[in-house]
């Protein structure tokens, strides 16, 4: 595989460094139950957003770009002696060969950050090490870490309509599908008949690779999805909160119906249990562990619906579902009401001049 | 590395751009330092792509909780990605029952370009009214709600008048770039530099049609008319910045302008409009990602600006002229810093106790309505129709009012989904998302039901206008709570006096009525959602609007002003501040064009002494 490492911006790299990670209060500023208090992920902000990624043009054809990532790997050195050598290994590059990054300037001096910009294709989660003076390391600012079978720890990082399972097992997966369904409209009749029209125009075009992973478009039109990679990276610190509720509502859903998987539960039975969790009394439930399911249910409202509206890139609204179904529910006799297409990047959108 | 100039800005926003656009083109050298980050349109870029996105999740993203210890620890914020972390930087203000709550209010976007990259563009010139409202209200004694006379006490002329300014508001207009039109505006123009609107979105006419009975039934003895409301926003190749619009100018029309950088670079902020066509000269420079920590003085001059570059590290600049024009909350804030390290600095800068008092924001507020039919509002700017008939002698003295404002009605709120959700019954940054996680019962059909409602069917009008100048409305150093560099925090301890809830109410029913009467120009009758003034969110205290002005205002009389009237801190010699804080009155518009064209006439009163 032919790694292609693009040319250092500096710009580009102190633009997204300064706000998150220079500083010199060491408060814990930004821990909201995360991350341990000696951390320094709990002193910057938005560590999450590293390594950096943004979208690629080649400069000439932005369209046929668009199916790889930007990833800027960035290192920043606390310590007083700058290192001799930074790099980055990983699964992104040829048997995990150790690619250097490069010094930051400003105003010709050093800044202690050390960046690299590589090319990786959209949909992928890939793992890495920094070696420091040939010392293999952890990203000390990316929180994301993956424990493989043998036992090692991996930074870990995935790149735009990522639909790989990141934080759940199959059955948390299932029970969460069920419970984005009941809050989105597209349960409904029409709903429903839009969802397979649309299923199946993507499959016809799946070919151009414009939508590879439709297969993991459903009623909830991807927001299980979107709620999976939001919680493995911009918001971590409420993946708890699902790991907590969602074993609660495996074991009630259980309890209720003690023949029947959580997953295939008919309709009503999660009707119900919203209902109930509306109004924060859920027979069943362990206060003691959680106590409030109507702070979960708030929660998983606002990362459902977000899921099915936001840009496809950060995996919900898979092939724009949400979007085109809002299109196709509001027109007049002769055009859409809601034109998402004009304003959005081609492929995804028609337009020409916004490159995404 | 240069660290001598003929001009340190601080700040490269609607205060500090404008000075050097001028000064860099008259071959002095100037540089800029900005706090936020350098970030491009498209076309600046090699790869022809641009760090703003068209992506909703941008204008405000994921959750974060608030960890200082105020009284709104562990609520969530939603921060755009170019405002600062509320947890690094925050504003605290003080609610009515004494708490401390940390808000996002109050900032402008922390980028290159500052506040004009993420504004909604409205650019509005101000009334000549506007900068005389003291003589028009001396010896009224009709004001409503003003029992100990603060009005008469409290407001103040401008040391320049409307024709004093008007060249620079031409100019202003020209260099950045508006589309609007002039007729119908009752401010006098001497040219007319718009370039022309784009075709309204459809849900405008509403606004448009009760614009036009609002202009014949507020008490003014001709009627008044709306006009196009001008807009930031280049519909034409754009000739003094090298700007080009699309080949077909109405897909400019996307709804991502309100809080959205633009990523073609037509919405006209300072960046694109006013430095890029000076990026390469030899006698400019930008350094962004730089914080301004602290000034020094030796006697009456400034002799260093301190501050930190992107790694952290601390650096020293020097300026013959050091303009301070980093936003009103700020620039009072370093300023403030500033006097707590250097007692010379101290003594000069507080030789009146007026330093951070007489904060202003604007009374703002307005009516929404869900309209009979549905348009496609994701084809609009920020606001099509605009009306002054709330601004003229008649109508204050009809109502008893010290001062208008401007109404104009909004299209791009509300036209994209998520904003649908995150805004239903939010009323500002610090609760969005509430409305809607709160409302379970928008759910399955209830929620395609909601859908239906809404989609393409919102409208509201706005108005903004002045708020009455008071002392104890101030910008001070919060004891307690520090930043990320460990500099204390701004403080904002602000009221509404109760001549300015009457003013928010009545605006509030005029915009209420452009709606009524859009929709049923014979009756009126039409049902509308709502109608009022900011003061009545439950956080009225901290809404802001980002319209931050006043806290250093100018004035003739060294007493009663921080600023002389040419916005030169009184016992400095080299010490100017040039963003909002120079106002003495807010204004009844949006503020940044005017502060813009002030920008333009300090520049040139800088040249005859540089």
């Amino acid at each position: 595989m032919d790694l292609q490492i693009l040319k250092l911006d500096e710009q580009y790299i102190l633009n997204q460094c300064t706000k998150f990670l220079a500083r010199t209060n060491t408060d814990n500023r930004h821990n909201f139950g995360q991350f341990n208090n000696d951390s320094i992920r709990a002193q910057i902000a938005e560590s999450w957003r590293f390594p950096l990624l943004d979208s690629y043009s080649d400069g000439n054809d932005p369209v046929k770009s668009y199916n790889q990532n930007r990833v800027t790997f960035v290192y920043r050195h606390l310590r007083d002696n700058q290192p001799q050598s930074v790099s980055v290994i990983g699964s992104f590059a040829n048997l995990y060969e150790a690619i250097p990054l490069q010094p930051v300037t400003f105003l010709e001096e050093p800044t202690g950050y050390y960046a690299l910009t590589i090319l990786v294709p959209k949909g992928e989660v890939h793992i890495y090490k920094y070696i420091v003076d040939s010392q293999a390391i952890l990203d000390p600012i990316n929180p994301q870490q993956i424990t493989l079978d043998n036992g090692q720890i991996w930074s870990r990082f995935f790149t735009a309509f990522c639909t790989q399972p990141l934080c759940f097992d199959d059955w948390e997966y299932a029970i969460l599908k069920r419970l984005v369904n009941r809050i989105l409209p597209f349960r409904t009749k029409e709903g429903q008949n839009f969802i397979e029209r649309y299923y199946n125009f993507l499959d016809s075009q799946s070919k151009d690779s414009l939508y590879p992973h439709a297969y993991r478009l459903d009623e909830s039109v991807g927001a299980a999805n979107f709620i999976d990679n939001i919680l493995a990276r911009e918001e971590n610190h409420y993946l708890i909160d699902y790991k907590i509720c969602l074993a609660q509502i495996d074991r009630i859903l259980r309890q209720r119906n003690p023949f029947i998987e959580p997953a295939i539960m008919p309709r009503e039975v999660y009707m119900d249990l919203y209902n109930e969790m509306s109004t924060d009394v859920v027979e069943g439930w362990n206060y003691n562990q959680y106590n409030s399911p109507l702070y979960f249910l708030q929660l998983l409202r606002r990362h459902t619906f977000t899921g099915a509206f936001a840009h496809p890139k950060y995996g919900g609204n898979i092939g724009a579902a949400g979007w085109a179904y809002l299109s196709e529910r509001y027109s007049d006799s002769q055009k859409t009401l809601f034109d998402w297409r004009q304003a959005i990047e081609q492929p995804l959108g028609v337009n020409s001049d916004y490159h995404g | 590395m240069e660290t001598q100039f003929d001009v340190v800005i601080i700040g490269s926003g609607a205060g500090g751009s404008p000075i050097a656009h001028t000064l860099v083109q008259a071959g002095k050298s100037v540089l800029i330092l900005d706090k936020g980050p350098l970030l491009k349109p498209q076309y600046q870029n090699a790869d022809g792509l641009s760090d703003f996105k068209r992506d909703e999740l941008f204008a405000d993203g994921p959750a974060k909780r608030i960890t200082h210890n105020v009284a709104n620890k562990g609520e969530a914020f939603y921060s755009s990605h170019i405002e600062p972390d509320i947890n690094d930087e925050p504003h605290i203000y003080e609610e009515a029952d004494g708490r401390e709550l940390a808000t996002i209010e109050g900032y402008t976007a922390q980028v290159v370009g500052g506040g004009t990259q993420l504004y909604g563009a409205v650019s509005l010139r101000f009334s000549p009214l506007d900068f005389r409202l003291q003589s028009f209200n001396a010896g009224r004694g009709d004001l409503v709600n003003d029992p100990n006379g603060d009005v008469q006490t409290e407001a103040r002329d401008w040391p320049i008048s409307y024709d004093n300014l008007e060249p620079y508001y031409v100019k202003a207009e020209q260099l950045v770039g508006i589309n609007g039109t002039a007729p119908n505006q009752l401010k006098p123009f001497s040219k007319d530099n718009y370039q022309p609107p784009l075709e309204p979105n459809p849900i405008s006419r509403y606004a448009k049609t009760g614009m036009e009975w609002l202009g014949k039934n507020t008490s003014n003895r001709e009627s008044v008319l709306p006009y196009r409301t001008p807009l930031a926003v280049i519909t034409r190749d754009h000739a003094p910045s090298g700007r080009k619009v699309p080949s077909d100018p109405e897909t400019i029309k996307t709804s991502y302008v309100n809080r959205y950088g633009c990523p073609l670079g037509l919405k006209s902020n300072t960046w694109v409009s006013l430095l890029s066509p000076i990026a390469n000269s030899s006698n400019f420079e930008i350094r962004p990602n730089c914080c301004v920590t602290r000034l020094e003085c030796q006697g009456d001059k400034i002799s260093r600006v301190v501050y930190l570059d992107p790694a952290g590290k601390e650096r020293v600049v020097e300026g013959k002229i050091v303009i301070v024009a980093c936003s009103a909350i700020e620039s009072v804030r370093l300023l403030k810093i500033s006097a707590e390290s250097d007692p010379e600095f101290e003594r000069r800068i507080n030789q009146n106790d007026l330093l951070g008092k007489y904060f202003l924001t604007h009374c703002f507020g307005g009516a929404s309505a869900i309209m009979p039919d549905r348009s496609d509002k994701s084809k609009a700017l920020d606001a099509d129709w605009a009306i002054d008939c709330c601004a003229t002698e008649e109508f204050l003295k009809s109502k008893g009012l010290w001062a208008g404002g401007a109404v104009y009605n909004n299209t791009s709120d509300r036209a994209l989904p998520i904003s649908l959700g995150r805004n239903h019954r939010s009323t500002d940054l610090d609760t969005l998302w509430k409305g809607f996680i709160e409302d379970t019962s928008l759910v399955g059909d209830d929620l395609a039901q909601f859908l239906d409602n809404t989609v393409g069917r919102g409208l509201s009008v706005s108005f903004m206008a002045n708020q009455l100048p008071l002392k104890r409305n101030r910008i001070e150093l919060h004891p307690t709570v520090k930043d990320k560099w460990g500099r204390p925090v701004a403080y904002i301890r602000k009221i509404w006096h109760p001549h300015d809830q009457y003013l928010m109410s009545t605006l509030a029913q005029c915009c209420g009525d452009v709606l009524r009467f859009g929709v049923d120009p014979a009756g009126g009758t039409f049902q509308i959602e709502g109608q009022g003034g900011v003061y009545q969110a439950p956080n009225g205290l901290a809404r802001i609007a980002n319209h931050i002005l006043g806290g250093a205002r100018f004035g003739t009389d060294r007493n009663d002003s921080v600023l002389d009237p040419f916005c030169r801190a009184w016992d400095f010699d080299n010490l100017y501040v040039t963003d909002g804080s120079f106002m003495p009155t807010s204004g009844g518009a949006n503020p940044t064009l005017t502060i813009q064209a002030n920008s333009f006439r300090i520049a040139d009163e800088l040249l005859k002494r540089l």
